[in-house]
């Protein structure tokens, strides 16, 4: 038998050292663990659909050098932090100044504040369902540490811009960790872009720990080229009666995986997840989610749609957990997934395990193409026969669409979904 | 205006209709009847270009031009407008957006600049009173949740937006009830102009006390076996199908009661 394929040690050799030396410590004994990991194979249960996509090759392993200008495309209004190649780039950032905030470069702590945080990295995590979050622990050169005083609130979304330049082969390694204090509130808005062409990875980690009462929209979209091969993770912990709201747009790339785990960990606490991901080409997008109810009286919500044109691929799995002692729990699940093409695969897989037996739940997947009747309707109005498809199409996800509460979010997807239907729905 | 010369179409290999012949010209109204199941809507969808139906042979003309080489869309905006028997349901599009969509259509098509967003509204407020629909409906999914008569409704609506030269009103009385049945007609007389033919397929005659037809044909196995002016409307009524040799139990229930 082969044996199984490991994490080559080239992606282990020492990077760059300037991090508080709690920080390095860290990231060292990480490393050490992560000799002779296994990488995902198509008989790895969680990768199973997307081992085919990751294609690491050893002159990835080098970190990309942050020595590039961030020449970020977005437009940004207000507060921005900006990262190039994982690391943070201040000049190109406008930090908010406000009572209660601090918004911190990892480079920048001091010793018992790395101490503090070495601590609680990783804690939001299931390192066994999240294997390529450990490689983030073992390589993040830099990072961003947000720390909201209880009752502190951002009076407007805080974009993070993650950019990678691929002008040589390489990988990026961004990390953020959010401590949300007691009702504490914010708008955080990550965006992963790129520029150049060399194949490379951005291999993320965002983690949210969240108070008491706080309430934490994050957004999350997706743009990289297509020579990025993305695997993100998100881990999110929520005390008593918090909320923490989640909007993720993403366009498919060679290799796009974003695993978002939730532990409601208070009574009260509740969550919402919104997931938006189109692909074409030969573009992959995989989405796995973990909810875990562990305390009583939680709420989840989850809706994720993908639609998939020419010979893409698009996967969600959704696991709902609900432990024993989650009594009153509410959890609903929806994936709707539209395939434009005969050429296009989608795989959706809900998983629900339930322990406790007082618990509303309830779950839906389903895989369909634009309606005929619909699209004949449509014309038969005199609409043309693309506008019909992108109107049908925008139906299927208008409504999430329209619930991301950032409108330069918003404009900035719908002028990519525009490029998306202008490349799939030919003039009649 | 619309001419059918012995027109055959065939739906997953079986043939429905089996040599249609009609001549429409403007300003005429003429009416179809027939029993369930005996082609009423396979013509009308045809004649808005439903891909699903195979026409196997036969020509079709609107003013001279040949319909059967052109798409649905340009159908309609050539004129064509067909009020569906079924009209369908699209969440996530809203009604406002869907019929400004439909009118800039035609618009772009005339040559006419398009209609911006208020002055669309404006207009649609106009037309839904016209057929009794509260504006409310502008802004929900396409005929989400709508009853059968709003639906019905909806439909004369649009073609009140479109102006159509042809409008196939596919069994727009059924499922109506005496008050939406007065607000549908009213809507359907409103259409009615010297350079516009409405062709009205139903399967009982309710309808013609209301919209008065210069023509009545009917349609049984695929074929028209009859024509004839108002009066034979009036006459299937009283005699049901039967009497033309035609089996048809639910209407000669109907007109028994
Ligand atoms: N999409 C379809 N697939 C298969 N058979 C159909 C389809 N549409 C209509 N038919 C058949 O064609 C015949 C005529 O139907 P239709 O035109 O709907 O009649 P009417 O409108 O007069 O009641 C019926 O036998 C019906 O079952
Ligand atoms: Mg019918």
């Amino acid at each position: 038998m082969k044996p199984a394929p490991t994490l080559s040690t080239a992606f282990l050799r020492p990077a760059g050292q300037s991090l508080p030396e709690p920080l390095l410590a860290l990231r060292k004994q990480r490393g050490t663990a992560l000799v002779d990991m296994p990488l995902p194979t198509r008989k790895t249960e969680n990768w199973k659909y997307s081992s085919k996509y990751l294609k690491l090759t050893d002159d990835m392993a080098i970190s990309l050098p942050a020595d590039g200008k961030a020449g970020s495309s977005l437009a940004v209004p207000g507060y921005k932090v900006v990262f190039l190649n994982g690391v943070m780039m201040p000049e190109a950032s406008e930090y908010p100044d406000l009572d209660g905030i601090s918004i911190q470069s990892f480079g920048d702590l001091s010793d018992e504040e790395a101490t503090e945080l070495a601590d609680r990295l990783d804690s939001t995590l299931d390192n066994k369902a999240v294997q390529m979050a450990r490689l983030n622990s073992a390589r993040f050169e830099d990072g961003l540490l947000i720390r909201l005083k209880p009752d502190a609130v951002l009076d407007q979304p805080l974009f993070i811009v993650h950019e990678v330049t691929a002008s040589a082969s390489g990988s990026a390694f961004p990390r953020v960790f959010v401590d949300a204090g007691r009702n504490s509130q914010i708008t955080l808005v990550e965006e992963y872009i790129s520029s150049g062409s060399e194949t490379v990875m951005v291999n993320t980690v965002t983690e949210f720990n969240v108070a008491e009462g706080a309430n934490i929209t994050s957004v999350r979209l997706n743009m990289e080229g297509e020579n990025v091969q993305h695997i993100g993770a998100t881990g999110v912990r929520q005390q008593r009666s918090s909320r923490f709201e989640s909007h993720c747009v993403g366009f498919g790339g060679p290799l796009r995986r974003h695993d978002l785990q939730v532990r409601l960990e208070g009574e009260g606490a509740e969550c919402k997840l919104n997931g938006v991901v189109v692909t074409q080409g030969k573009q992959h997008y995989d989405n796995h989610t973990n909810i875990e109810h562990v305390a009583a009286h939680c709420n989840s919500e989850e809706t994720y749609r993908n639609i998939a044109a020419d010979q893409s691929h698009a996967v969600f799995n959704g696991r709902i957990h609900i432990h024993q002692d989650a009594q009153k729990s509410n959890a609903d699940m929806n994936n709707k997934n539209l395939l434009l093409s005969n050429g296009a695969e989608i795989d959706t897989k809900p998983e629900l395990e339930i322990y406790a037996d007082d618990v509303k739940c309830a779950h839906g997947a389903t895989i369909g193409q634009l309606d005929e009747i619909s699209l004949f309707y449509l014309v038969s109005r005199g609409i043309g026969r693309r506008e019909a498809n992108v109107l049908l199409t925008m139906a299927f996800i208008n409504e999430l669409v329209e619930q991301i509460p950032v409108e330069a979010v918003r404009e900035t997807a719908q002028t990519r979904l525009n490029q998306f239907f202008d490349q799939t729905f030919e003039e009649a | 205006m619309l001419s059918i010369k012995n027109l055959h179409a065939s739906v997953e290999g079986k043939e429905i209709l089996k040599g249609i012949n009609l001549e429409i010209k403007a300003g005429e109204v003429h009416a179809i009847m027939g029993p369930n199941g005996s082609g009423k809507s396979t013509l009308s969808q045809v004649l808005a270009g439903n891909e699903a139906f195979e026409v196997t042979s036969g020509e079709v003309t609107l003013n001279g031009e040949n319909l059967l080489d052109l798409e649905t869309e340009e159908r309609a905006r050539e004129g064509i407008f067909l009020a569906f028997q079924y009209p369908v349901e699209i969440p996530g599009v809203s009604n406002l957006q869907f019929l400004r969509t439909a009118v800039n259509a035609m618009r772009a098509h005339k040559g006419e600049p398009e209609m911006n967003a208020a002055e669309f509204m404006k207009l649609a407020k106009e037309v839904s009173k016209q057929v009794d629909l509260d504006p409310a409906f502008l802004k929900r999914g396409v005929n989400e949740g709508f009853s059968g008569g709003e639906k019905k409704r909806n439909e004369i609506m649009q073609a009140l937006l479109l102006q159509p030269k042809l409008a196939i009103l596919d069994e727009t009385d059924s499922g109506l009830d005496i008050d939406a049945l007065q607000v549908v007609s009213k809507g359907v007389n409103a259409l009615r102009a010297e350079d516009r033919a409405i062709l009205m397929v139903t399967h009982y005659q309710r309808l013609l006390n209301h919209i008065v037809p210069d023509h009545v044909h009917v349609l049984a196995g695929g074929k028209i076996v009859k024509s004839g002016g108002r009066e034979l409307a009036l006459e299937l009524e009283e005699r049901g199908y039967g009497w033309l040799g035609i089996k048809d139990e639910e209407t000669a229930d109907s007109s028994a009661n």
